[in-house]
Protein backbone atom coordinates (compact mmCIF):
# COMPACT_ATOMS: atom_id res chain seq x y z
CA UNK A 1 0.00 0.00 0.00
CA UNK A 2 2.99 2.14 -0.27
CA UNK A 3 1.62 3.23 -3.56
CA UNK A 4 -2.02 4.04 -2.02
CA UNK A 5 -0.28 6.50 0.23
CA UNK A 6 1.72 8.09 -2.70
CA UNK A 7 -1.17 8.49 -4.31
CA UNK A 8 -3.61 10.32 -1.16
CA UNK A 9 -0.19 11.99 -0.54
CA UNK A 10 -0.94 13.62 -4.39
CA UNK A 11 -4.43 13.71 -4.61
CA UNK A 12 -5.40 14.15 -1.08
CA UNK A 13 -6.73 17.80 -1.81
CA UNK A 14 -8.78 16.64 -4.82
CA UNK A 15 -10.51 13.39 -4.17
CA UNK A 16 -11.96 12.19 -0.18
CA UNK A 17 -10.05 8.47 0.67
CA UNK A 18 -11.53 6.03 2.84
CA UNK A 19 -9.49 2.73 4.17
CA UNK A 20 -11.87 0.42 5.00
CA UNK A 21 -9.70 -2.57 7.30
CA UNK A 22 -11.60 -6.22 6.42
CA UNK A 23 -11.21 -9.73 7.50
CA UNK A 24 -7.19 -10.96 7.39
CA UNK A 25 -6.27 -12.27 4.22
CA UNK A 26 -3.40 -14.62 5.58
CA UNK A 27 -4.36 -15.34 9.51
CA UNK A 28 -2.44 -17.78 11.58
CA UNK A 29 -5.20 -19.82 12.01
CA UNK A 30 -5.75 -20.42 7.76
CA UNK A 31 -3.98 -19.06 5.25
CA UNK A 32 -0.57 -17.56 6.94
CA UNK A 33 2.33 -16.88 4.74
CA UNK A 34 6.32 -17.42 5.10
CA UNK A 35 6.45 -13.60 4.87
CA UNK A 36 3.73 -12.86 7.35
CA UNK A 37 6.36 -14.84 10.37
CA UNK A 38 9.53 -12.50 8.76
CA UNK A 39 7.56 -9.42 9.02
CA UNK A 40 6.23 -10.23 12.31
CA UNK A 41 2.55 -9.52 11.28
CA UNK A 42 1.07 -12.48 12.58
CA UNK A 43 -2.60 -12.70 13.78
CA UNK A 44 -5.60 -15.05 14.28
CA UNK A 45 -8.57 -14.49 12.22
CA UNK A 46 -10.45 -11.89 14.63
CA UNK A 47 -13.77 -13.76 15.95
CA UNK A 48 -15.06 -9.98 17.62
CA UNK A 49 -14.92 -6.55 17.06
CA UNK A 50 -12.58 -5.60 19.47
CA UNK A 51 -9.79 -8.14 18.08
CA UNK A 52 -10.38 -6.62 15.03
CA UNK A 53 -10.27 -2.98 16.23
CA UNK A 54 -7.11 -3.85 17.83
CA UNK A 55 -5.31 -5.30 14.68
CA UNK A 56 -6.32 -2.13 12.86
CA UNK A 57 -5.18 0.51 15.25
CA UNK A 58 -1.78 -2.12 15.27
CA UNK A 59 -1.67 -1.69 11.87
CA UNK A 60 -2.09 2.38 11.73
CA UNK A 61 0.37 2.62 14.35
CA UNK A 62 2.87 0.38 13.40
CA UNK A 63 2.69 2.18 9.67
CA UNK A 64 1.72 5.80 10.84
CA UNK A 65 -0.88 5.11 8.13
CA UNK A 66 -1.97 8.76 7.26
CA UNK A 67 -5.18 7.53 5.39
CA UNK A 68 -8.89 8.07 6.95
CA UNK A 69 -9.67 4.34 8.34
CA UNK A 70 -12.42 2.59 9.43
CA UNK A 71 -13.34 -1.38 9.91
CA UNK A 72 -15.76 -3.78 8.40
CA UNK A 73 -17.91 -5.27 11.18
CA UNK A 74 -18.00 -8.68 12.00
CA UNK A 75 -21.08 -8.71 9.66
CA UNK A 76 -18.57 -8.01 6.94
CA UNK A 77 -21.22 -5.78 5.24
CA UNK A 78 -18.84 -3.88 3.48
CA UNK A 79 -16.36 -6.73 2.32
CA UNK A 80 -19.41 -7.94 1.21
CA UNK A 81 -21.00 -5.66 -0.84
CA UNK A 82 -17.58 -4.58 -2.49
CA UNK A 83 -16.17 -8.36 -3.05
CA UNK A 84 -13.37 -6.59 -1.24
CA UNK A 85 -11.36 -9.58 -0.11
CA UNK A 86 -8.22 -9.46 0.37
CA UNK A 87 -7.87 -6.27 -1.57
CA UNK A 88 -9.37 -3.96 -3.94
CA UNK A 89 -9.22 -0.54 -5.13
CA UNK A 90 -12.66 1.61 -6.23
CA UNK A 91 -13.33 5.06 -7.21
CA UNK A 92 -16.99 6.37 -6.47
CA UNK A 93 -17.52 9.58 -8.34
CA UNK A 94 -18.93 12.44 -6.89
CA UNK A 95 -23.13 11.05 -8.22
CA UNK A 96 -22.32 7.54 -6.38
CA UNK A 97 -21.13 5.74 -8.93
CA UNK A 98 -18.62 2.83 -8.97
CA UNK A 99 -16.10 5.32 -11.41
CA UNK A 100 -13.39 2.17 -10.91
CA UNK A 101 -13.25 -1.06 -10.42
CA UNK A 102 -9.90 -2.30 -9.34
CA UNK A 103 -9.68 -6.17 -9.65
CA UNK A 104 -9.18 -8.85 -6.69
CA UNK A 105 -5.73 -8.33 -4.90
CA UNK A 106 -2.68 -9.67 -4.51
CA UNK A 107 -2.58 -10.18 -8.53
CA UNK A 108 -4.97 -7.71 -9.90
CA UNK A 109 -4.66 -5.00 -7.11
CA UNK A 110 -3.26 -2.09 -9.67
CA UNK A 111 -3.25 1.02 -7.61
CA UNK A 112 -1.56 2.36 -10.57
CA UNK A 113 -4.84 1.85 -12.43
CA UNK A 114 -6.67 4.26 -9.68
CA UNK A 115 -3.80 6.62 -9.97
CA UNK A 116 -4.09 7.05 -14.06
CA UNK A 117 -8.03 7.28 -13.19
CA UNK A 118 -6.72 10.23 -10.58
CA UNK A 119 -4.76 11.72 -13.09
CA UNK A 120 -6.90 11.65 -16.16
CA UNK A 121 -9.18 14.05 -14.41
CA UNK A 122 -6.86 16.10 -11.67
CA UNK A 123 -3.74 15.88 -13.76
CA UNK A 124 -0.44 13.81 -13.05
CA UNK A 125 2.06 14.07 -10.56
CA UNK A 126 5.51 13.64 -11.40
CA UNK A 127 8.16 12.38 -9.07
CA UNK A 128 12.15 12.40 -8.85
CA UNK A 129 13.66 9.28 -9.92
CA UNK A 130 15.19 9.08 -6.87
CA UNK A 131 12.34 9.49 -4.87
CA UNK A 132 10.81 6.51 -3.05
CA UNK A 133 7.05 6.40 -2.12
CA UNK A 134 6.64 5.63 1.43
CA UNK A 135 6.96 2.75 2.51
CA UNK A 136 5.34 0.93 5.63
CA UNK A 137 2.06 1.00 4.02
CA UNK A 138 -0.41 -2.01 4.36
CA UNK A 139 0.82 -4.71 1.93
CA UNK A 140 -0.97 -7.73 1.59
CA UNK A 141 1.22 -10.32 1.67
CA UNK A 142 -1.61 -12.60 0.04
CA UNK A 143 -0.24 -15.57 -1.80
CA UNK A 144 1.84 -16.49 -3.81
CA UNK A 145 2.38 -12.98 -4.79
CA UNK A 146 2.27 -10.08 -2.81
CA UNK A 147 -3.37 -5.16 2.01
CA UNK A 148 -4.60 -1.29 6.42
CA UNK A 149 -3.25 -4.84 2.80
CA UNK A 150 -4.22 -7.02 2.73
CA UNK A 151 -3.18 -8.90 2.15
CA UNK B 1 -15.97 -51.90 -18.99
CA UNK B 2 -14.76 -52.15 -15.12
CA UNK B 3 -11.19 -51.86 -16.39
CA UNK B 4 -12.47 -49.17 -18.34
CA UNK B 5 -13.48 -46.87 -15.74
CA UNK B 6 -10.02 -47.86 -13.70
CA UNK B 7 -8.47 -45.76 -16.62
CA UNK B 8 -10.98 -43.21 -16.26
CA UNK B 9 -10.16 -43.06 -12.93
CA UNK B 10 -6.44 -43.59 -12.98
CA UNK B 11 -6.04 -40.98 -15.56
CA UNK B 12 -8.18 -38.81 -13.36
CA UNK B 13 -5.73 -39.20 -10.52
CA UNK B 14 -3.13 -38.67 -12.50
CA UNK B 15 -4.47 -35.17 -14.14
CA UNK B 16 -5.78 -34.20 -10.12
CA UNK B 17 -1.67 -34.79 -8.79
CA UNK B 18 -0.13 -32.56 -11.83
CA UNK B 19 -3.00 -29.55 -11.87
CA UNK B 20 -1.88 -29.75 -7.81
CA UNK B 21 2.05 -30.02 -8.92
CA UNK B 22 1.98 -26.89 -10.99
CA UNK B 23 -0.66 -24.96 -8.75
CA UNK B 24 1.60 -25.70 -5.66
CA UNK B 25 4.77 -24.93 -8.01
CA UNK B 26 2.94 -21.17 -9.08
CA UNK B 27 1.77 -20.55 -5.58
CA UNK B 28 5.35 -21.67 -3.96
CA UNK B 29 4.27 -24.77 -1.56
CA UNK B 30 1.84 -26.54 -1.57
CA UNK B 31 0.05 -25.50 1.75
CA UNK B 32 -0.16 -22.39 -0.11
CA UNK B 33 -1.50 -24.14 -3.57
CA UNK B 34 -4.23 -25.41 -0.64
CA UNK B 35 -4.34 -21.58 0.70
CA UNK B 36 -5.18 -20.57 -2.69
CA UNK B 37 -8.05 -23.63 -3.46
CA UNK B 38 -9.54 -23.39 0.13
CA UNK B 39 -9.69 -19.77 0.50
CA UNK B 40 -8.98 -17.37 -2.28
CA UNK B 41 -11.02 -19.32 -5.36
CA UNK B 42 -14.28 -18.76 -3.68
CA UNK B 43 -13.56 -15.03 -3.46
CA UNK B 44 -12.15 -14.82 -7.46
CA UNK B 45 -15.77 -14.35 -9.02
CA UNK B 46 -17.94 -12.38 -6.37
CA UNK B 47 -19.13 -9.16 -7.02
CA UNK B 48 -21.53 -8.18 -9.49
CA UNK B 49 -20.69 -4.50 -9.13
CA UNK B 50 -19.35 -2.65 -12.36
CA UNK B 51 -18.28 0.56 -13.52
CA UNK B 52 -21.48 3.20 -13.22
CA UNK B 53 -23.19 0.68 -10.83
CA UNK B 54 -24.54 2.26 -7.62
CA UNK B 55 -21.75 2.16 -5.20
CA UNK B 56 -22.89 0.37 -1.80
CA UNK B 57 -23.40 1.71 1.42
CA UNK B 58 -21.99 0.06 4.69
CA UNK B 59 -21.69 0.92 8.07
CA UNK B 60 -18.40 1.00 9.29
CA UNK B 61 -16.61 0.60 12.64
CA UNK B 62 -14.23 4.08 13.32
CA UNK B 63 -10.80 2.90 15.02
CA UNK B 64 -11.84 4.05 17.99
CA UNK B 65 -14.22 0.99 17.85
CA UNK B 66 -17.14 2.63 19.36
CA UNK B 67 -18.23 5.58 16.72
CA UNK B 68 -19.61 4.02 13.48
CA UNK B 69 -20.30 5.87 10.12
CA UNK B 70 -21.16 5.31 6.63
CA UNK B 71 -19.05 5.20 3.36
CA UNK B 72 -21.12 7.59 1.73
CA UNK B 73 -21.01 10.09 4.29
CA UNK B 74 -16.83 10.12 3.51
CA UNK B 75 -18.15 11.93 -0.31
CA UNK B 76 -17.83 15.19 0.33
CA UNK B 77 -19.25 16.38 -2.68
CA UNK B 78 -15.77 14.82 -4.65
CA UNK B 79 -14.60 11.26 -5.71
CA UNK B 80 -13.73 9.22 -2.74
CA UNK B 81 -11.48 6.63 -2.77
CA UNK B 82 -12.13 3.37 -1.27
CA UNK B 83 -9.07 0.84 -0.18
CA UNK B 84 -10.12 -2.29 0.99
CA UNK B 85 -7.47 -4.41 2.77
CA UNK B 86 -6.01 -6.29 5.80
CA UNK B 87 -2.99 -6.35 7.70
CA UNK B 88 -1.63 -9.74 6.75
Amino acid sequence: MGDVVQIYEDYKDHVDFLTVYVREAHPTDEWQMKSNVKDDVCYAQPKTLEQRVAIANDFTRRFKFPLPFGIDDMGNAANDAYAAWPERIYIIDESGHIAYRGGMGPFNYKPEEAREWLAARYGAVKHEASASPPSGAPTSTAAPAAAPAAK
Amino acid sequence: MNRFWKWVAGVFGVLLVAAFAVLSFMAGSPKDAYGMVRYALPHMHRGKLKVGSDAPDARIVALDGVSRFHIRERTHGRPLVLVFGSFT
